[in-house]
This record gives structure tokens, C-alpha cells and sequence, in this order.
């Protein structure tokens, strides 16, 4: 098979590909023209750059059905964020590394930086995130349709997400000291130590309920009940 | 207002006079200005005769006399001259406001009433009646609202108002959406409405009165179009819908005021020129404008915003002016952009918008206060004078009506605003997260109302220029009247009825706070991964920005990069200290400090033994000994420490008024402005880290000389006039770990829920758990018989009491291990050779001690530790030990053979006597300085006491403990009691009787104590 015909936009393109360059990153310029005529010098590079390094997922219609019906993506959004990807993925991997995203220079300096880029890898495994991962991830900040389910952006997923940008342990409870550690992150420094002291120990307080001077996720919940967070934690994805 | 002649004036004055009397309440003071004038002008006059004839009369009088007076006879110089031209304006205005509010008051009376219409209805009504009365005793021939009263002083306070307590991040969540609204959406209307009409008026269904050319239809449309804010406010205020919702009708109505400006000039200036003088350049220029005025207005405000910011900076020495600032400032921004017909509204919007993060840091919290009150009542009491004056201004004699054109506008008015918000909505809803619903879409367009903008706007038309100007104003108050009557209305059910969601007006909780501000950073981090530059950027963004150059430049102490959260923190605080106050019944002094807290537990360990012992003492007896004292703090207990402190933070009470306090312009007392609060909440803090942050004493044992030596000594206390003042938590940490009392332990049980701490690894050898006054309490250490014999003892007790820069912390004056002379470094914590009971020789025939503890193991026949002290303490009490702090010959006195409720009297007695106590020093000196300073003086005092009469105080006070008994004995519990003491009797409960008290002492804590204590002797 050298080329796939598939419907972009309302219109029908017909893709090149070799099968050899099956592991092909690309530009962010040739993926934005959706690779409609050639790619350019600087793809063609990639490729040869490329050819003997592992390979990738190349989109193709599969992928997208498979991700769309994970995620709820339109086709569009996810060839969009799979450019976004590919831009991101400054060595050609096909996959991202923690470096990888935090050279996005304002993530870098996002005081909770570290605990976003965190969330996007798995637990054991080997500190990579591929296309999907990433797509699934970023699915959880899809703003929620009443017409359509989907269990990756629920509300609870959406808190579950922000949960964890406290649990820094990942042992599913927000103690006093992880609390403290993010407040320290989103605040920096000069401030004073019992300022810090006392907003953590209100926040425990009010939210615990059980007593045991941790906030579990369920106690999380019920705290932010009356905040809005289906529309805090949602993004417009672009078409 | 031109100055009427003397007749007619008075006859307005009768006039007002006669509303006032149909206003309400008015007999006394009718009478008290009839008496006033009669009095002034006639001194012959038959006395206090009320009535408008009588009044009318005189003042002809005068007025007569005062036009040919100089023939007649000469003027004698009068007692009172009556002369109400001079004030007559402000006269008028001000029975205006004064009718309106009293309207306000019976409105809001008949709950009926004022659950069915909107407030403004009812004023409008007023004013129609009011006018109405003015119309026909022809009194009345000022019209009060001119566009230019509107526009300069009328509409500001209210613009004001609006765009200081706007939701700043609302509305700029719903930035785009609105400005979609207000650009487009006013566009929309004007265009379509003046079209409509104007194709309407070829087919000649307005008859043939007026010409109305398309330019005169398209002025009209632009300032009947434009949605009002001020009825809007009136209305939504009234029906609390969601936030989202009113936002975005309020922000609609703030922000079209730019375009309703550009187009009304826009379409006079073209009407001026003549529809077929225009060429592409009046075109060109026109758009120009546009940018122009609403760009340059919202530029015009950020800058008087942060201008107004900037100058607060400074006013830290004079804060009376703060609000000055605020209120003159943000005109000024208004009054500027209206000099070069920029838009004001939007000026003062953005003003009060940018101002407001940065003003609110700067001022204190009264000048937030006066600010706060000052702008509603401003902004209440002009909503209020406009809606009157629409009402009164209605009626006259100069109006067209014109059933079509009324209809009409009224018709394609509720139509075209229908289309144009369904038409947007949807166009908004493409990139809306949120998407406008259709309930929130029929509110959108049911709440487009009209209002005085629109009529101050007509009113400003010339006649001459547009011969139709009568018709526009009938039809301007027919629609408005129309939408804030019929609309006004009916929005309230309708609402009901759709079950739109209401606002949940409430502070957000700390966690709320907290995980909304990390949500935003996650955002915007989300944002950057996958590299959409949206909202949560552009926060994210400006957020940088302000914190890095905005915030430094503008705020005077900038030291904390979030000060929403301590604004939530302290207010979630204050909000629980007050109601705790309310709640509970008592007084703050009961709640008291640890010393309370103490007592409580105290007695509720007493008393649940007492209890289940039915009388007899069995093995678990009290026990006095403090150091053993079982502090378990129930929650509540921590939440009444907590809201001690809080109160303690939050609040200060009231400073007694110094008799005959001297009147200051230019001052108001305060609080705010003295250093010392910041250093007394911070002390209280730390007297409150023990409790709350418990976990941080599990610690490792560091080197001891660190902490007692000159340099722990110091560590302590630092910064005293920063703010953070802090006994380091390690301090007290170390303090802690000194006890020893702790042992390593993995699992503590943590009567008050321990975390798990990674660190914490010690155990306590007691049996149940850990002993909090024990953890804190640690005068094992302490030793009766030190003397202040070096040279920085004398020097520290001098500071405590003369010194006022050097404030000891609140720990140093409350923890006695503090007061020892292990605080004057260098030493080690001294014990004993041995421990106390060492020495009681009934004791030293027991074998050992476990053995001792341990009753009725081994030999039944020895005595238990507890029996040989409980024969000794079971005739006396302890409790006059207080005494020998506030009175030792007192004490000594009344000591023997008292019974507890003498000695209770006594005791009150002795406390109000004392200097110390503190009732009494409550009055001159502010209650918690008082409080703390209590306390060292208390203990030196006890010292002293000590030291002086060494011997005999000691046996007598201290009789019922063996007299054999080591020193630190006594003296640990001295000092325990009277912590307790002082305390225990303003409260006025009867404490149980302490004969019973038993001293009881637990083996196994004091074991490894001893034996560590012996080592320790041994440096010396």
C-alpha cells in the first residue's frame, strides 16, 4: 500500500507513504498542510535522520477511530495535538520524556509544572509518553457534553486529575506535608513559614472529615462540591 | 436649575412642604420649619400657625417687603433672615433623597410590596407622583434631571460601584463573550431597530408630524438600543440569578455604554452635517472614533486605576485619606475621559477594575470598610434620585405621543434584542467552554433593560437639530418604563419559573480557594502542552507580570504572592471567631490560653474519675502532678485553643476610651497602625505550634548545647518587628525532645491524630500514650533552687520588664522551663541528684521503685507510693500553692483549715487585689499585652517570693509534699498551679475540691528519667 485515501475537512486527500518511513516525524509546518503535496527539506531530514531509530506510531485511520473512540477527540482535534506532539518531540522519538515537556518554556516556570508533566506518565513505566498517553491525558480536559458520555472527562476524573497534583506520594491522600510542598511551588519564597503553616492546617481541617489529618480523594470531592469544575478544568480544543 | 422669582419659589417650598407631609412623618418637622420662618420674617407673626397658607403669606411678605422695602422704613437689623434662594438647590436635592429613601423605607416594609415589583418601580411611581403634584400646582417648572446632572454626577458612583466590586475574574473569564455582546450586539440593534423604523415611516403609519429622515431613526435607535446598567443592576440585584449569568447581562450593559456613545455622536454629528454632506472621510473618522473613545476610555481608567494605586502606596500615616483617594481619583478618571468625549463609563469601570487588587492591599481594613459603605450608599442613593427624577421628569406638558411608533420601538426593541442575543449566543457558543443555555439565553434577552442612560441621552438632543425630539423622549419613557415596569416585573416569576439557577452569594472555603488556584496553574499548564494560547495563558501570563513588575510598583509590602489566599484564610477566620463569640456563651477570658485549656482538661479528667470510682479511690487516682498529667485535648478542645487564638489574632477588643478622649480630624484610632499587633499574633501563634502543628516535634535529638547554649537562646527570637517573628518551630521542637519524657516510637498512638510522620520516632514509655503536658511542660528540668546568680539572668528578667524592643515571646513567659536558668544558656537542663520522691524516706524502704508503682506485686505488705502520698495530701490541698504568686502571706494566711468555699472567696479576692490579675489590668492596658505580661511577672514574682522567704513559704505552701521532698518538686508544681490559677477564678466556676487530690505517679515514664537525670548531674 503507498497511499491511503482519507477524508480531511470535507475533502478527500490522498496520502504518500512509504512504508519504510513508516516511523515519520514530521514538521510542525508539514503536518499542519496535512502532508498534501510533499513534505519539505527540513521532513525529509527528519526522516533520514530517523530511519534507524525505533519506531513510532504514524497515525494513521486506525489510530484516530481507536483514539477517538477513547478519548472522544473530533479526528481534526486529534491530528492537531498529534502535530502539537510531534513538535513537542524534539529528538524524533515518538514518544516525549520529561525534558520534552519541559522545555515549553512557560510550563517550565508553572509553579505546578512539575506535577502536570508528572501526571502524564504512568505509573512503572519507562518514563516515556507516547502518543496515546498523551492524547488520553489531555481527553480529561475535554469540556463535557451532556450528550455525550464519556468516562475520561466526568467531573470526578476532572477532580481525580487535580487531586493529583497534590498527592505528591501517590498514596491517594493529601497529607499536611504535600500540602505544604505544593503551597510552597505555587506561592515561592519570602513568605512566612506560619502563613504557609496555617493556610495548610485550614485546608486540612475543613476538608477532613474523618479525622485523620489527611484529605483523601472522596474528602476532596466533597470539598470543592460547589465549585464549578467541569468548567474550571475544561479547554476549548480547537476544531 | 434657573432661579425662579420669590413667588414662585415659595410656592415650591409649600409644595414640598405638602409632598413631605404625604410622604409620612413629616408633622414635626413641618412644624419646625414653619416656626423657623414665621420666626425669621414676621416677628409678629401669630406664632407656630402650620399650614401652607400661612407660610405661602409670610414669605409674600417678605418678599414684598424685600422689593420696595428701602421706601417704607428702615431695616432694622433682623433677629433671622429667611432666605431660601440661597440654598435652594441643594435644599430641594437633598428632600429629594430624603423623600426617595423614606419611599425606600415603606417599600421594603410591606414585604408584599417589594417581593412583587423591583425597587426602581416603586421609585419611579414616587417620582410620578411626586411629579404629578409638581405638574399640577404648576410649581415645578425645573426638570430636574438634565443630562448633564445625569452624566456628571448622577451616573459616576453607580459606574463606580460597580466596576470596583466587579468580579474581576468573572468577568474576564466572560471577557470575550461579553464585548461580543455589547460591540456586535448593540451595533446589531441600532442598525436593525433605526431600519426597521425608518422603513416603517415610509409607508406613513407615524403620520406626517415629523420628518424623519433615516439618520434622526438611527440616533434614536442608538440610544434606545443600549442596555442599561443601571436597570439592570436594579433588577438583577433584586433576582440574584447565577453568576455567570448576571455577569454577562452586566457586563453587556457596562461595556455597550462605549458604543452607545461613539454611535450617538456618531449619528447627532451626521444629523448636524446633513445626511447628503457626508462623505467617506465623516465614514472613516466615525469608525476611528470608535476605537477611539472605547479603547481610549478603558485606557484612561487603567491608568487613573493604577495611578489611584500607586498613590495609596503612600498613605500608610494617613489613612483617613485612603478612601479620598479612591473616590476622587476614579472621578477624575471619569471627568477625563468625558473631557475628550471618550467614554466615561467604560474609564471608570476599568479604573475601579484595576484599582481595586492593588488598593485593597495598601489600605487598611477600615478604609476598606468606609469604602465599601461609601460607594453603596453613593451609589444607592443616585440609583435611587434617578429613578425619582425619571418618574418626576415624566411628567410635563411637552410630550408627542405616538401609539405607532411607541409600539413599534417597543416591539422590534424586544425583538431584535431576542434575535441578536440567539444569534451571538450561538456564535459565542463555538468558543465558549461553558455554553449559554437556552434558559440563560431567554434571561439574556428578557433582561435587556432601558433605562436612565437612554433618557438622559434623548434629553440631550437638540430640538432644533431633530424636530422629532419630543416623540423620541415620549417614546424613550415609554420604553423604559416598558422594560423596568413590564419586564421589571414579570423577569422575578419568569425566572422562578425557569428554574434559572440563583447565585449562592458565599465566601469560598479555604480549600476552594486553594484548589482553584492550583486548578488555574494546571490549566494553564495544560494550555501550554498543547499550545493553545487561551484564557488560562493569558491569566497565566498577566499573572507573571503583575507579580514580577505590576505588584512591586503599586503595593507597599509585597511579600506574598497570593494574597487571595490569605484573604481567604483570614477571613474564614474572622468569620469563625465571630461566630464563636456568638455562639458560645462565653466570654473570650474563659476560652482562655493553654493555662484554660489546661484546667479544662483538668477537671474533666478529675471529675470522669470521680465518677466511675463512685467515691472511692481506686487505683487510677488524679493526678497532680502536672508533669503527669495526662493532657488528651479532644477536638474540641484543640477547636477552642484554635479559636482562641483566633480571637486572639483577629481580635483585639475595643481600647477603653480614655476619659474625656480628645477629637482628632486627622486620626482615627488605628489598631492596624501599631507594630506590636503583628508581634502579639505572631506570639500567640507560637505558643499555639506545640498544639497544633504536633507533629513537628518528632524530631531527632540534636546536639543540646545548640539549644541551650547562647545561640538557641537567640534562636528564638527573631525579627520582632518583621513578620515573621517566629519561635521557630524547631525551637520548640527542641524543647520538646529535651523532655525526657520522649522515648523513640513508631507507633504513636496520637491521642489528637498524629499524622504519620516519616520522621517521628519517638515513644513515650507512659502507658497511655503521649502525655501532651508532659511533651510541653517539662519542669523535670526545672529546678528550685537556681538562683539568678549570672549576670544575663538579671539581665533577661530586666528586659522582660523594662525593655519594650525586646519583648519576650509568648513561650519564654508561659513555658517556666523558659523562665529557668536553663534560658541563660551554657548549661545543660539541670536535674536533680535525685528524683523527688527519692528522698521521702517512707519511700526508700520500698525497694525499687517499679516495685513501688507496681502495687501488690511482691510484697503486699510494703506501702504503695500512692497511699503514702495520698495520706498526706488527703488533709490538705494544693491549691494555695497559687497564692504564693499573687500573695504569699495571703496564702499563707488562709491556708490552714479553710474550706473550699471560703477559700474560693478568698482567692477571688485576692485576685482582684492583685496588681497582676487580669481584670485588672484589663483596663488600662490592652487585654492580651495585659495577658502576656502577665505571666512573667506572675512568675518572677513567684520567684522572688521563693527566694525570699525560701524556707518557711515553701514548707507551709508546699506542706502536704514531704518536706524532704527536692526542690524541682515544688517547685514543678508551683509553677504548674499557678499557670492554672489566676485563670480558673474569673471564670467563676467552683473547681472540685482539691482535698482530694492524689498525687499519683506513673513508674514507668520516670524511670529512664531518673537515671537520666543522674548523668546528666554529673557535667556539673
Amino acid at each position: 500500500r503507498t497511499s491511503t485515501t482519507r477524508t480531511y475537512r470535507g475533502e478527500m486527500l490522498t496520502y504518500y507513504y512509504n512504508s519504510r518511513y513508516r516511523a515519520k516525524p514530521l514538521c510542525y509546518h508539514c503536518v499542519e498542510s496535512k502532508f498534501r503535496v510533499r513534505l519539505c527539506v527540513k521532513c525529509y531530514f527528519l526522516i533520514l535522520y530517523n530511519m534507524g531509530n525505533k519506531s513510532s506510531v504514524m497515525l494513521d485511520e486506525q489510530d484516530i477511530k481507536a483514539l477517538q473512540a477513547d478519548t472522544g477527540f473530533s479526528g481534526s482535534q486529534i491530528e492537531r495535538l498529534y502535530s502539537r506532539f510531534t513538535s513537542l518531540d524534539k529528538g524524533g522519538s515518538g514518544s516525549l520524556s520529561r525534558e520534552d515537556f519541559l522545555r515549553i518554556p512557560e510550563l517550565a516556570i508553572n509553579p505546578l509544572g512539575d506535577r502536570i508533566v508528572h501526571a502524564f506518565f504512568k505509573e512503572g513505566t519507562d518514563d516515556r509518553v507516547n502518543f496515546k498517553d498523551f492524547v488520553t491525558v489531555l481527553a480529561h480536559f475535554r469540556p463535557i457534553k451532556r450528550s455525550q458520555e464519556n468516562k475520561l472527562n466526568g467531573r470526578d476524573e476532572k477532580l481525580r486529575f487535580a487531586f493529583k497534583m497534590y498527592d505528591l506520594d501517590d498514596d491517594d491522600a493529601i497529607s499536611r506535608d504535600e500540602l505544604l510542598a505544593v503551597l510552597h511551588m505555587m506561592v515561592g519564597e519570602n513568605i512566612s513559614e506560619d502563613q504557609l503553616n496555617s493556610i495548610a492546617e485550614r485546608t486540612i481541617l475543613e476538608a477532613d472529615k474523618d479525622n485523620d489529618q489527611m484529605i483523601s480523594f472522596r474528602e476532596f470531592c466533597t470539598a470543592l462540591d460547589r465549585t464549578d469544575v467541569e468548567q474550571k478544568m475544561s479547554i476549548k480544543f480547537l476544531k | 436649575m434657573t432661579g425662579p422669582n420669590y413667588s414662585n419659589k415659595s410656592r415650591v417650598f409649600g409644595l414640598l412642604l405638602s409632598f413631605a407631609l404625604i410622604a409620612g412623618w413629616l408633622g414635626t418637622s413641618a412644624h419646625a420649619f414653619s416656626v423657623v420662618t414665621t420666626g425669621g420674617t414676621n416677628t409678629t407673626a401669630d406664632g407656630g400657625d402650620l399650614g401652607n397658607a400661612t407660610i405661602n403669606g409670610t414669605l409674600r411678605d417678605a418678599s414684598r417687603s424685600s422689593d420696595d422695602g428701602t421706601v417704607h422704613h428702615m431695616e432694622r437689623f433682623p433677629v433671622i433672615v429667611q432666605d431660601f434662594g440661597r440654598v435652594e438647590t441643594p435644599f430641594i436635592i437633598s428632600l429629594w433623597i430624603f423623600c426617595a429613601c423614606l419611599g425606600k423605607i415603606g417599600f421594603h416594609m410591606s414585604p408584599r410590596f417589594s417581593k412583587m415589583f423591583p425597587e426602581s418601580c416603586m421609585l419611579i411611581l414616587l417620582g410620578v407622583i411626586i411629579g404629578l403634584l409638581l405638574f399640577y400646582t404648576h410649581a415645578a417648572t425645573v426638570s430636574p434631571l438634565t443630562a448633564n446632572v445625569f452624566f456628571i454626577y448622577m451616573l459616576p458612583p453607580i459606574i463606580l460601584d460597580a466596576g470596583y466590586f466587579m468580579p474581576n475574574r468573572l468577568f474576564f473569564d466572560h471577557l470575550g463573550t461579553i464585548l461580543m455582546f455589547a460591540v456586535v450586539g448593540t451595533i446589531w440593534n441600532t442598525l436593525t431597530i433605526g431600519i426597521s423604523l425608518y422603513a416603517l415611516s415610509l409607508t406613513g403609519i407615524f403620520g406626517d408630524m415629523y420628518e424623519l429622515p433615516i439618520l434622526h431613526m438611527l440616533l434614536f435607535s442608538s440610544l434606545i438600543s443600549a442596555v442599561d446598567p443601571i436597570a439592570v443592576l436594579a433588577v438583577f440585584e433584586e433576582i440574584q440569578v447565577e453568576e455567570v449569568l448576571f455577569i454577562l447581562v452586566f457586563g453587556e450593559s457596562l461595556l455597550n455604554d462605549g458604543i452607545t456613545v461613539v454611535l450617538y455622536h456618531m449619528f447627532e454629528g451626521f444629523s448636524v452635517l446633513g445626511q447628503y454632506n457626508l462623505i467617506m472621510q465623516d465614514y472613516l473618522a466615525a469608525s476611528a472614533s470608535f476605537l477611539l473613545v472605547a479603547l481610549g476610555g478603558t485606557a484612561i481608567g487603567i491608568i487613573w486605576g493604577f495611578l489611584t494605586a500607586f498613590v495609596t502606596r503612600f498613605t500608610k500615616d494617613v489613612r483617613v485619606i485612603e478612601p479620598v483617594f479612591i473616590f476622587v481619583m476614579s472621578y477624575l478618571a471619569y471627568l477625563n475621559a468625558e473631557i475628550f468625549h471618550l467614554s466615561g463609563i467604560l474609564s471608570i469601570t476599568f479604573c475601579g477594575i484595576a484599582m481595586k487588587n492593588y488598593t485593597t492591599q495598601n489600605i487598611s481594613i477600615k478604609s476598606q470598610t468606609t469604602v465599601k459603605y461609601a460607594m453603596k450608599m453613593l451609589a444607592q442613593s443616585s440609583e435611587t434620585i434617578i429613578f425619582m427624577f425619571l418618574g418626576v421628569s415624566t411628567v410635563h406638558d411637552d410630550h408627542s405621543w405616538n401609539s405607532a411608533f411607541v409600539g413599534l420601538t417597543i416591539l422590534f426593541c424586544s425583538v431584535y434584542r431576542v434575535l441578536g442575543i440567539l444569534m451571538l449566543s450561538a456564535v459565542a457558543n463555538t468558543f465558549r467552554v461553558q455554553k449559554i443555555d437556552f434558559v440563560q439565553k431567554f434571561v439574556l434577552s428578557y433582561g435587556g433593560l432601558r433605562g436612565a442612560v437612554a433618557f438622559a441621552l434623548v434629553l440631550t438632543i437638540d430640538k432644533d437639530i431633530i424636530p422629532a425630539q419630543p416623540m423620541f423622549v415620549t417614546t424613550t419613557i415609554a420604553v423604559v418604563y416598558f422594560t423596568v415596569f413590564f419586564q421589571g416585573i414579570t423577569i422575578k416569576p419568569l425566572v422562578e419559573m425557569l428554574g434559572v439557577r440563583k447565585s449562592s452569594h458565599r465566601k469560598l472555603t479555604m480549600n476552594e480557594r486553594l484548589h482553584e488556584r492550583s486548578m488555574d496553574y494546571l490549566m494553564a499548564g495544560v494550555e501550554d502542552i498543547i499550545g493553545k494560547h487561551g484564557n488560562f495563558y493569558l491569566r497565566d501570563k498577566f499573572k507573571r507580570f503583575n507579580t514580577k513588575y505590576l505588584t512591586p510598583c503599586l503595593v507597599r509590602d509585597t511579600q506574598w504572592s497570593e494574597p487571595k489566599l490569605l484573604e481567604t484564610l483570614n477571613y474564614i477566620k474572622m468569620e469563625e471567631a465571630m461566630s464563636y463569640m456568638h455562639n458560645s456563651g462565653h466570654p473570650p477570658e474563659q476560652i482562655e490560653s493553654f493555662a484554660a485549656l489546661y484546667r479544662t482538661a483538668h477537671n474533666a479528667a478529675h471529675n470522669a474519675q470521680l465518677k466511675q470510682g463512685d467515691g472511692q479511690m481506686i487505683g487510677e487516682i488524679w493526678n497532680l502532678d502536672v508533669a503527669e498529667l495526662e493532657y488528651n485535648p479532644t477536638a474540641k478542645h484543640i477547636n477552642d485553643a484554635n479559636f482562641h487564638h483566633m480571637l486572639s489574632d483577629e481580635y483585639k477588643p475595643i481600647k477603653k476610651r480614655r476619659h474625656g478622649g480628645t477629637y482628632k480630624r486627622h486620626a482615627v484610632q488605628d489598631e492596624e497602625m501599631v507594630e506590636g499587633s503583628t508581634t502579639e499574633t505572631h506570639r500567640n501563634r507560637n505558643i499555639r505550634q506545640p498544639f497544633v502543628n504536633h507533629h513537628h516535634r518528632y524530631h531527632h535529638r540534636k546536639n543540646k548545647d545548640g539549644i541551650n547554649g547562647k545561640a538557641g537562646g537567640s534562636d528564638h527570637i527573631q525579627k520582632l518587628n518583621g513578620t515573621a517573628i517566629t519561635l521557630r518551630n524547631d525551637y520548640i521542637e527542641q524543647q520538646m525532645r529535651d523532655n525526657p519524657a520522649f522515648q523513640p516510637d513508631d507507633t504513636d498512638p496520637g491521642s489528637y491524630g498524629a499524622m504519620e510522620n516519616k520522621d517521628k520516632a519517638y515513644k513515650r514509655m507512659s502507658i497511655r500514650g503521649p502525655v501532651v503536658a508532659e511533651t510541653t511542660l517539662p519542669w523535670r528540668r526545672h529546678i528550685l533552687a537556681d538562683r539568678p546568680t549570672r549576670a544575663s539572668i538579671v539581665q533577661r528578667r530586666q528586659s522582660v520588664d523594662v525593655d519594650n524592643d525586646h519583648v519576650p515571646t509568648m513561650a519564654e513567659m508561659l513555658l517556666p522551663w523558659k523562665r529557668g536558668d536553663d534560658l541563660d544558656g551554657n548549661s545543660e537542663p539541670r536535674h536533680a541528684e535525685h528524683p523527688a520522691w527519692a528522698s521521702n524516706e517512707d519511700y526508700i524502704d520500698t525497694d525499687s521503685p517499679s516495685n513501688t508503682y507496681l502495687r501488690r506485686i511482691g510484697d503486699v505488705a510494703k506501702p504503695n507510693i500512692q497511699d503514702i502520698f495520698k495520706k498526706r495530701n488527703s488533709s490538705a490541698s494544693l491549691y494555695s500553692i497559687s497564692e504564693s504568686s499573687n500573695g504569699l502571706k495571703e496564702a499563707l494566711r488562709r491556708h490552714s483549715n479553710q474550706s473550699s468555699p471560703k477559700k474560693e472567696d478568698g482567692r477571688k479576692r485576692s485576685h482582684e487585689k492583685s496588681a497582676y490579675s487580669r481584670r485588672s489590668s484589663l483596663k488600662d492596658e490592652s487585654y492580651w499585652r495585659s495577658a502576656l505580661s502577665d505571666v512573667p511577672r506572675r512568675g518572677m514574682s513567684m520567684r522572688d517570693s521563693r527566694e525570699n522567704s525560701e524556707p518557711s513559704s515553701r514548707r507551709s505552701s508546699v506542706r502536704d509534699i514531704p518536706s524532704e521532698v527536692g526542690g524541682h518538686g515544688g517547685s514543678l508544681l508551683n509553677t504548674a498551679i499557678t499557670e492554672e490559677e489566676p485563670r480558673a477564678s474569673p471564670g467563676g466556676t467552683t473547681p472540685s475540691p482539691r482535698a482530694e487530690h492524689v498525687i499519683n505517679m506513673e513508674p514507668a515514664g520516670d524511670t529512664p528519667n531518673t537515671l537520666e537525670t543522674d548523668r546528666d548531674e554529673t557535667k556539673f
